[in-house]
């Protein structure tokens, strides 16, 4: 493992069918694109190390099915993610729409209550646009959420998209440090100040 | 190095320009006192404490409320290390800036402090602060503890040292030594000022000399030590505070004892008091009370106060204050069984060993006896089955236990464990025979579903509070801690894990679980019982589907309403993973087809006679012409706005294999094995082929359901947005809709083309298990066998973390007490970061607990003094809430004065109690006829005809602290030296007498 590396982030790409989500993941990691890309089945992995203010970070990124189908089996991914881009297709209104029904499944079964979200409005480069950036704009901020509209085919957005995010959790230091912290207390216990070290203000807060 | 040292702090003391010395001067045999003295110095000088002091009058009270700091550094005498200490009251900068002109002669700050009224007797401070009135000081004290300064000569060295370098310096900061034995807090000490000097002197003794255990004796003592020429001197002024102290509270038996656990089974709801902790204090949390009767401002000549006779009674006093001591950790419940509980997870032994080593040799056969028993009971039949189940149990239990250690060292009592089983289980009592309709039975006492405190679960990753997980981690916190210890515990366990294998053999749905999928939210051990339950409904299903089978039934039962998408189990995963390693290229065979298994064995068969096995084998190649001849197999129901394509015929909802239940630790296992897949396209490729067994089966369901369907059907129902319809106009000029796949769909040979080719048109029912229940079943209960003891605890802790902050909760509610309120809270956020992660650390865990008994400890304490201060007997609304927020002051504040001193309502209620405590202790001393007390206490109001009735018992005890603070301002040396303040302390107690004098002298004229 690097040695300079801050932290391992676990990030979650959900929303539904055929919005982009493996299109924008396939961007982000190979600067590709690729216009016959196949559904995704189940779940997909993909892994990368990124700079933000300094810092370095390793991304486990996942990438999920949108089909309804295969929801019941989705969630259970969604365990112990530190963040999350929710997209939708601003050309389908319906892929809209149907954003308050991913959030509730969030809320059921994300292990943590302060993930950072982030909502995508995904293939700006296409003409019919169905959805104006105010909606996406309103919508995030009545969640709390990161938004930035973007396109997986001119790389738009796209790069912005995943160091935002990234920055925000890393910011949030109870999300990730104490995770960090778990994982030198398991080697061994001489690694113990360490870990009271690296935890700096967290565990004032006490 | 040392000679630039002195040159730097010459300078920095008389800011005056030395640079005409020329003269060079020879430190190189400097003595070890030199070098001692100008160590001093530097500290000084590092801590800027050189020059004049300034700052503003102190603030009434600041003393209690600011902030006291300190700083210390070490210096050494020769090889003798001492610690220097300055201790300072932290002052807004403001005073600092001295914006206010400097006057050259002013008094040094210290100076005008001993004169100071308005910060006597703080309740905790240094006892320098408390003796002299200083807002800052330094001293210096042999550094190591045992460490002293005993002769008189080393002592005079040691104050000169300090004179030389105030004198040095010009630091206006007194300057203290200690000297002697530290536990007799003796000091000397210097102040120096402009032409001013105090000195800081000190006598401490075993026992008071009888001429200074009064104000007389005192005041003569202080005027010959000024020996003042003037005369008539000034009057002193004087503040008086005598402490009593209350430690028989005679009225008030602390009526909490342990709660008796015979007397808990004896009744026949014993499981009410199972489900619940214990909570307060078994020894009384409020040690001491402390009144401190004080008068502030007497004048010399005021009072009279000499051995004959004083006028110094407390009911008198113009100020009363109290302060409570606390027990040190006192006892309680709660604490208790939270801390033995935690101490279950270091132990290391296993079931076994603890029950006895070869009890699980002739485990099969016991339990094969067990089963055997029960089948004749679980017949159904109008027993009821709880009487017996659980003896039985129990019976094989002792049965066991007897045959390797002897019939009285059963862990657990008989009737113990029996209330407990009707406890965790009570479907056994109010349910028939017919496991399967054991449902979960929800508790009335608990709170409200969606309520936050119901769902403190998920923060704390335990279980929901009417969950068996719960109520099993209560059980066992109780009988850790009252049956058996370590042994009971791995005795009920045990009989659960017996009690989890036969509810599985027999299909009867364990109670007091959510149903579906195990809750990632909850603590693993919940998701297990759940995963189990998962698994015993699975199996119920199939059993009824043998019975009761009819071709639209749906195989899994009713709760297989609507269709849905299916993965496999992570072991299954795992092993095939390993198996396609090595052979990626395989055919869609390896994984959908397997001919051992299927979803529903007998049904099969019997579907062979009417369709055919060959029409299932045959279907794969022959295209939809030949499928459409088939028969329809195992519709849900029809999808209502869809048709399929080409035979036009309706589109039908298949019914599908339920997604298997996922445990978190399945969970994980899988997605590590998903994630070393790697990000290759080629790992992709396979890890989208490992998730496409339930594709596959959807598809094949879907294409047994509808025959004669092709993949854009499918497409249309699974994933609606890859079909894209299109109003083309065609040849004729009419509108029509024209669909087709999306582009990625038509990706040749994608996935799920592929899979689509080969998926045959096989019911989900005939289908390969995706979920082997019977195997994730003896997994489970496999992995419940072999926790240890300790594991168990580890796994439950959360939830008996939660309960003991539910139960605080609770409790405090009841008292409505601020501190409490904010520890709860920071429980909640501090467990909520702790418990989530997997293996939190011991010390973290062990803070938690403190915190929470910490909280039980305050509301105890709470408790006690509301009961002795008779808060529930008070009739008068407005008393009584003045009392309750006196009460809270005293658990919150160091020291709280009584409004209305000995005559307030508070006042009253401590006069009462010092009373009978008086009463209570001459009584038992001698056998004196006493007039009542109500008579006693009629007379009290005046206290010389209380004094003059001399049988009569006095109504408080000697006091235990005499304090007096004797100041007057006048000149010395010389009747024509400056007036200073000058200040005697002195204060009397069972074990010593202190007198502690800042004298100051005019060193100009004297």
């Amino acid at each position: 493992m690097d040695e300079d590396i801050l932290t391992t982030l676990k990030i979650l790409i959900i929303g539904e069918s055929g919005v982009g989500k493996s299109s924008l993941l396939l961007r982000f990691t190979d600067d590709t694109f690729d216009p016959e890309l196949a559904a995704t089945i189940g779940v997909d992995f993909k892994v990368k190390t990124i700079s933000v203010d300094g810092n370095k970070a390793k991304l486990a990124i996942w990438d999920t099915a949108g089909q309804e189908r295969f929801r019941t089996l989705t969630p259970s991914y969604y365990r112990g993610a530190q963040g999350v881009i929710l997209v939708y297709d601003v050309t389908r209104r319906d892929t809209f729409l149907k954003l308050d029904n991913w959030l509730n499944e969030l809320e059921t079964y994300c292990t943590r209550n302060d993930i950072v979200k982030m909502l995508v409005g995904n293939k700006i480069d296409k003409e019919n646009r169905a959805v104006d950036r105010n909606e996406g704009l309103k919508f995030a901020r009545k969640h709390s959420m990161l938004f930035i509209e973007a396109s997986a085919k001119t790389c738009d957005g796209v790069q912005c998209a995943f160091e935002e995010l990234v920055e925000k959790i890393i910011q949030t230091p109870g999300l990730w440090e104490s995770e960090s912290q778990n994982r030198g207390v398991k080697l061994s216990n001489q690694e113990e100040g360490y870990g009271g070290r690296a935890c700096g203000g967290y565990c004032s807060m006490l | 190095m040392r000679a630039t040292a002195q040159w730097l702090h010459k300078m920095a003391a008389d800011s005056e320009p030395e640079s005409e010395v020329f003269e060079i001067t020879d430190f190189t045999t400097a003595s070890e006192w030199e070098r001692f003295i100008s160590k001093v110095e530097e500290v000084l000088n590092d801590w800027k404490l050189i020059g004049v002091s300034s700052g503003k009058p102190l603030e009434k009270g600041v003393y209690t409320t600011g902030i006291w700091e300190e700083k210390s550094d070490e210096i050494s005498f020769a090889d003798f290390r001492f610690s220097i200490t300055h201790h300072y009251l932290v002052q807004e900068a403001s005073y600092k800036d001295g914006k206010e002109e400097l006057v050259e002669d002013a008094l040094p700050l210290s100076m005008q402090d001993l004169l100071c009224m308005d910060n006597d007797f703080p309740p905790r401070a240094h006892c320098l602060v408390r003796w002299y009135g200083l807002r800052e000081f330094v001293v210096i004290a042999p550094a190591a503890n045992n460490d002293a300064v005993l002769s008189e000569s080393k002592c005079n060295l040691l104050l000169s040292s300090v004179s030389i370098a105030l004198g040095n310096t010009g630091c206006q900061v007194p300057l203290f030594v200690q000297i002697h034995h530290k536990w007799r807090r003796m000091y000397v000490g210097e102040c120096q000022g402009h032409g001013v000097r105090t000195d800081f002197e000190m006598v401490h003794l075993r026992k008071v000399p009888n001429q200074y255990t009064h104000l007389s004796g005192l005041l003569d003592i202080f005027k010959s030590k000024i020996g003042c020429p003037l005369t008539p001197l000034p009057p002193v002024s004087i503040a008086i505070r005598l402490t009593y102290v209350l430690q028989d509270w005679q009225q008030y038996f602390w009526p909490q004892q342990p709660p008796d656990i015979d007397a808990l089974i004896g009744g026949e709801v014993g499981g009410l008091e199972f489900g619940k902790l214990p909570f307060g204090a078994c020894e009384d949390p409020i040690s001491e009370l402390h009144l401190a009767a004080t008068w502030p401002h007497l004048t010399e000549g005021i009072i009279v106060d000499n051995d004959v006779y004083s006028d110094l009674d407390p009911i008198q006093a113009p100020q009363w204050s109290v302060r409570i001591r606390k027990a040190d950790n006192p006892q309680c419940l709660l604490g208790d069984f939270l801390t033995e509980f935690f101490k279950l997870c270091r132990r290391k032994e296993s079931t076994d060993e603890i029950l006895g080593r070869s009890t699980f040799e002739e485990d099969g056969k016991e339990v094969a006896d067990i089963t055997h028993a029960l089948s004749k009971l679980t017949e159904p039949a109008p027993v009821p089955i709880h009487k017996l189940s659980v003896t039985n149990m129990v019976h094989s239990a002792k049965k066991k236990i007897r045959k390797h250690r002897g019939v009285d060292d059963s862990p657990l009592n008989i009737e113990v464990l029996n209330t407990i089983m009707l406890f965790l289980f009570p479907d056994a009592a109010d349910k028939l025979t017919n496991g399967s309709e054991a449902r979960p039975s929800t508790s009335r006492n608990n709170p409200p579903p969606e309520s936050e405190e119901y769902n403190l679960y998920s923060q704390f990753k335990s279980a929901p509070s009417d969950s068996l997980t719960y109520k099993l981690a209560l059980c066992l916190c109780m009988i850790n801690f009252y049956h058996g210890g370590v042994k009971g515990v791995a005795h009920l366990w045990q009989e659960f894990v017996v009690e989890m294998r036969r509810r599985w053999e027999k299909n009867y749905l364990i109670p007091g679980l959510a149903n579906g999928s195990p809750d990632l939210r909850c603590c693993l051990l919940h998701q297990k019982l759940q995963m189990l339950n998962c698994c015993i409904e699975r199996k119920q299903a199939r059993d009824e589907g043998k019975k009761t089978y009819t071709s639209d039934r749906s195989p899994s039962g009713s709760s297989c309403d609507t269709g849905k998408a299916v993965v496999r189990s992570g072991g299954d995963y795992q092993k095939e993973t390993e198996k396609e390693r090595g052979e990626v290229g395989k055919s869609w065979e390896s994984w959908s087809d397997s001919e051992e298994e299927f979803f529903e064995c007998l049904s099969d068969t019997e579907e062979l006679k009417g369709n055919g096995q060959e029409n299932g084998k045959k279907g794969t190649k022959e295209g939809s012409k030949e499928s459409a001849n088939l028969k329809p197999e195992g519709r849900l129901h029809p999808h209502g706005k869809l048709t399929l394509l080409h035979p036009g015929e309706p589109l039908y909802i298949p019914v599908t294999q339920e997604p298997a239940p996922m445990t978190e630790d399945l969970l994980e296992e899988q997605s590590e094995v998903l994630a070393k897949l790697g990000t290759s396209a080629e790992g992709a490729h396979l890890r989208a082929r490992m998730q496409s067994a339930c594709l596959l089966s959807d598809m094949e369901s879907f294409k047994a359901a509808n025959p004669g369907c092709c993949l854009e059907d499918f497409v249309r129902w699974y994933s609606p947005r890859d079909y894209i319809e299109e109003e083309v106009v065609d040849e004729e000029g009419n509108r029509v809709l024209k669909g087709e796949l999306s582009a990625r769909m038509k990706i040749p040979s994608n996935m799920w083309v592929e899979a689509w080719e080969t998926a045959k048109p096989v019911p989900a029912r005939r289908q390969r298990r995706l979920f082997d229940d019977t195997r994730e079943a003896e997994k489970v209960l496999h992995y419940l066998a072999v926790q240890k003891p300790a594991d168990l605890a580890r796994h439950l802790l959360p939830c008996v973390i939660h309960a003991a902050v539910l139960k605080v909760k609770e409790e405090e509610t009841l008292e409505d007490i601020a501190s409490v309120k904010k520890i709860i809270k920071q429980i909640i956020s501090h467990s909520s970061k702790v418990l989530r992660f997997p293996n939190p650390e011991d010390k973290k865990l062990e803070e938690i607990i403190a915190q929470i008994m910490s909280a039980e400890a305050i509301i105890a304490r709470a408790r006690s003094l509301k009961a002795k201060f008779g808060i529930e007997k008070c009739d008068q609304e407005e008393e009584k809430e003045d009392l309750e927020r006196f009460v809270n002051c005293l658990l919150e504040q160091p020291e709280v004065s009584v409004i209305g001193a000995g005559r307030g309502p508070a006042g009253s209620i401590i006069h009462k109690l010092f009373v009978n405590a008086q009463r209570m202790t001459e009584s038992s001393d001698e056998v004196a006829t006493m007039t009542s007390l109500d008579e006693e206490l009629k007379r009290s109001g005046s206290s010389d005809e209380r004094r003059l009735n001399l049988g009569a018992v006095a109504d408080f005890p000697p006091p235990a602290g005499r304090e007096l603070i004797l100041r007057i301002t006048v000149p010395r040396p010389a009747p024509y030296s400056k007036p200073l303040p000058q200040r005697m302390y002195s204060v009397i107690t069972k074990e010593d007498f202190r007198l502690a004098g800042a004298f100051s002298a005019d060193t100009t004229f004297f």
